[in-house]
């Protein structure tokens, strides 16, 4: 915004409103605004749009297709759906063995990076923060190849040593084997966002409290947890969506263990759904019913959360 | 900026975006002059014989893109017809041909391909006959052949099985002379099973005027079941599937000495397990009951798409490809079992795959096997039926399911399956 008159020097700079209206934010937003709506408003709305129609045939043994309007049929098919609820359950006892994991070893390596005296501090960032720079689907494959009976170090060394082996891609085993992978790249990217909390919180407090006779742990327990409150809700959040969202784990360890059916997840029937047997609106309701799970999740969370949290920080 | 620069730059839009706007019309209109087709196809030998058409054909091109491989393209083609811009032509597996024809994707060709019935046997033009008409034109078939490790089999003093009581006899043997080996794998995937229960006269679906019966829990399909069930809870039989990385390493160090699959198995060994060249053989798949026919287990053709602007062009050039004795030799040439007539009888001058080196007779074999395949007709969710059986199949091996009750619940999920889409269901 640029106004005609400078102001002299020393007097107070004079706001006059403009009278010209204001193009320049707007300009500057339309790419972004432009993507958003191309890449995803449009992309919603028709999806939506797709999960109240449906193709169905007329006429003959080999009638072809046609698109109907059927209502809410899609969202009932989706929801009384008994492979639909079984990959619910599926996920959320992932969800449960993945996300405290995650965030409980985060939180630890966070606060032991941030002791004071503590050496290699930047190996150690780096190294924890690496795996999750490898993309989803490598990880998977590197950590397949470990599950795998006849390629894996660990049952390897179990049986040098005498114990029976584990078997990680069975049916109990590969939720563990999932979540593992997981847990591998998630703690670094999390772990680099309560350590960032961690560092904002001023040194004053600590002189205070060890002023008060207060131990490292006591001042983690007492002062950093509590400080780090925001931190924790927003990782939490991130990692509970990126759980409903998981996919190229499942998909890609698919192809190695015989523990895991096309609608292992929700996401994988959504594919399945929609581009395997071409029935993509009802792979549309089902995303739609899991969109808006997730973002009932998230805004109760938030809200049972967040005055805790944020009132705590005030 | 200033009010001057900020019309400037407005206008420069304007026109920008009317620039994107008209140029994707003007390509939309051609004049009299070559045409050129698009060919989706993922088969490696291909785009060499279409060179050769297109150095004879000036007027008709043909441009081969290979967008996805068997089992993505249909869901690639029906996403680029109903953008309005799909292929002329497309390569598409025989149990997915339905699947097109009902999903509108697929042209009907019956009164463009003239003669080219001919060319082929008669149960081979009726994997691409569909409701009477006719919609492909067959490419390569998949008749079932047992491949076998004969330097393994003379070592343990094994005989090549004739009949499945043979072969169940022979996997107990293995299991005494060889404790570490397999004879061989379980149908866990349906396009294995269809192949074994087809000689039997199992029918998976099959029309009834305008309605569809679906057999798929009928007495063959349940006595192929229960033939294997039994193999398979007493660690006769190796459960792994094939193409994954156990799967790769067992046929590499002789672990498993037989893979019973379509004439393709050949050239999918020799990709996996290249250094076990010439220690494999291939015999005729054994039979139930005596029987001679085969079942088929994959295998491609070739369709015309719903939105072609020159279906007629596209015919010519596919019977030609498919059809003829010089474009089905050079796709022989290229690795292809080619399901004409004419060129399976052009094998006979080639060189024997690598895998199979010194049986000299495999080709001769291989034509007597493709005369003799039992027919058989694919449904409209053709993928139901593999995902439910295939999900059941493992499951039911894990937990020491029934798998006979695993044909039950594939029955259910396809027939619902299909009156939820509106077909008539006996």
């Amino acid at each position: 915004m640029t106004s005609d008159t400078v102001p002299a020097a020393g007097t107070a700079p004079q706001r006059r409103r403009s009278a010209r209206p204001v193009l320049a934010p707007w300009l500057f937003l339309a790419p972004a605004i432009a993507l958003f709506a191309l890449f995803l408003l449009i992309p919603m709305g028709y999806a939506i749009f797709l999960s109240f129609v449906a193709l169905r045939v007329e006429g003959g043994a080999f009638g072809t297709r046609q698109q109907v309007f059927v209502g809410f049929e899609n969202y009932v098919t989706a929801l009384t759906n008994p492979e639909f609820v079984a990959s619910l359950g599926r996920l959320a006892i992932f969800g449960l063995i993945a996300v405290p994991l995650t965030l409980g070893l985060a939180l630890l390596f966070a606060l032991l990076l941030d002791l004071p005296g503590v050496r290699a501090t930047r190996f150690a960032r780096t190294s924890i923060f690496l795996p999750y720079a490898v993309p989803g689907v490598i990880a998977t494959l590197l950590w397949g190849f470990m599950y795998l009976p006849s390629t894996s170090p660990f049952n390897y060394v179990l049986e040098l040593v005498g114990l029976p082996p584990i078997d990680f891609l069975g049916p109990t085993g590969v939720f563990g084997a999932l979540a593992n992978i997981a847990i591998w790249g998630g703690v670094g990217f999390n772990m680099i966002i309560m350590f960032t909390a961690l560092r904002s919180i001023p040194s004053e407090i600590y002189e205070a409290a060890k002023l008060d006779g207060a131990s490292e742990w006591q001042i983690a327990w007492r002062i950093k947890i509590p400080l780090l409150s925001p931190a924790l809700l927003l990782t939490l959040l991130f990692s509970l969506i990126a759980t409903l969202q998981a996919y190229s784990e499942p998909m890609t360890l698919k192809t190695m263990s015989n523990s895991i059916s096309y609608s292992f997840f929700p996401l994988m029937k959504v594919y399945r759904d929609a581009f395997g047997v071409d029935n993509i609106s009802g792979a549309a309701a089902t995303s739609v019913v899991l969109a808006l799970g997730t973002l009932i999740v998230s805004l109760l969370l938030l809200r049972v959360l967040q005055r805790r949290t944020f009132e705590e920080v005030r | 900026m200033n009010r001057k620069t900020m019309t400037r730059v407005a206008a420069a839009g304007a026109v920008l975006a009317t620039a994107i706007a008209t140029a994707g019309c003007a390509a939309g209109s051609t004049d009299e002059g070559p045409i050129t087709l698009q060919y989706w196809t993922w088969a490696p030998g291909v785009p060499a014989v279409v060179d050769v058409w297109n150095e004879q054909n000036p007027d008709i091109q043909v441009e081969v893109v290979q967008p996805a491989g068997a089992d993505d393209i249909l869901a690639k083609v029906l996403a680029a017809q109903r953008a309005g811009e799909g292929p002329d032509m497309f390569a598409a597996e025989y149990q997915k041909l339905p699947n097109f024809v009902v999903s509108d994707a697929a042209y009907d060709i019956t009164d463009l391909v003239g003669d080219a019935k001919g060319d082929f046997t008669d149960s081979t033009w009726g994997l691409v006959t569909i409701g009477g008409s006719v919609y492909a034109v067959p490419q390569d078939t998949g008749p079932m052949i047992f491949m076998y490790r004969a330097d393994l089999f003379d070592q343990y003093g094994l005989e090549v099985p004739t009949t499945w009581d043979d072969y169940a006899a022979l996997a107990a043997t293995v299991k005494e002379v060889a404790p570490t080996s397999y004879l061989g794998g379980y149908p866990d995937d349906a396009s294995t099973f269809i192949a074994y229960a087809q000689p039997l006269g199992a029918e998976w679906w099959s029309t009834d005027g305008d309605s569809w019966s679906v057999g798929i829990d009928e007495a063959p399909s349940q006595r192929v079941a229960e033939f294997w069930q039994p193999l398979v809870e007493q660690g006769l039989i190796d459960t792994t599937h094939f193409f994954t990385p156990e799967w790769n390493t067992m046929m590499n160090d002789g672990t498993l000495l037989s893979w019973t699959a379509g004439i393709w198995a050949p050239g999918a060994i020799a990709s996996v397990a290249p250094d076990t060249e010439g220690l494999w053989r291939a015999a005729p798949m054994p039979s139930w009951d005596g029987e001679e026919e085969v079942g088929l287990m994959g295998g491609s053709s070739a369709m015309v798409g719903k939105t072609s602007k020159h279906p007629e062009a596209a015919v010519k050039f596919l019977t030609w490809l498919n059809g003829s004795q010089e474009g089905s030799s050079l796709l022989a040439a290229g690795g292809l079992f080619p399901a004409s007539i004419a060129g399976q009888e052009s094998l006979s001058s080639l060189e024997v795959p690598a895998i199979v080196a010194g049986q000299t007779d495999f080709w001769t074999l291989a034509a007597d096997i493709a005369s003799k395949t039992a027919p058989i007709t694919w449904g409209p969710n053709v993928q139901v039926a593999f995902d439910t059986y295939g999900d059941g199949i493992r499951a039911a091996t894990q937990n020491g399911g029934s798998y006979v009750d695993v044909l039950a619940a594939t029955q259910t999920a396809v027939a619902n399956d299909l009156k939820q889409t509106g077909f008539t269901v006996k």
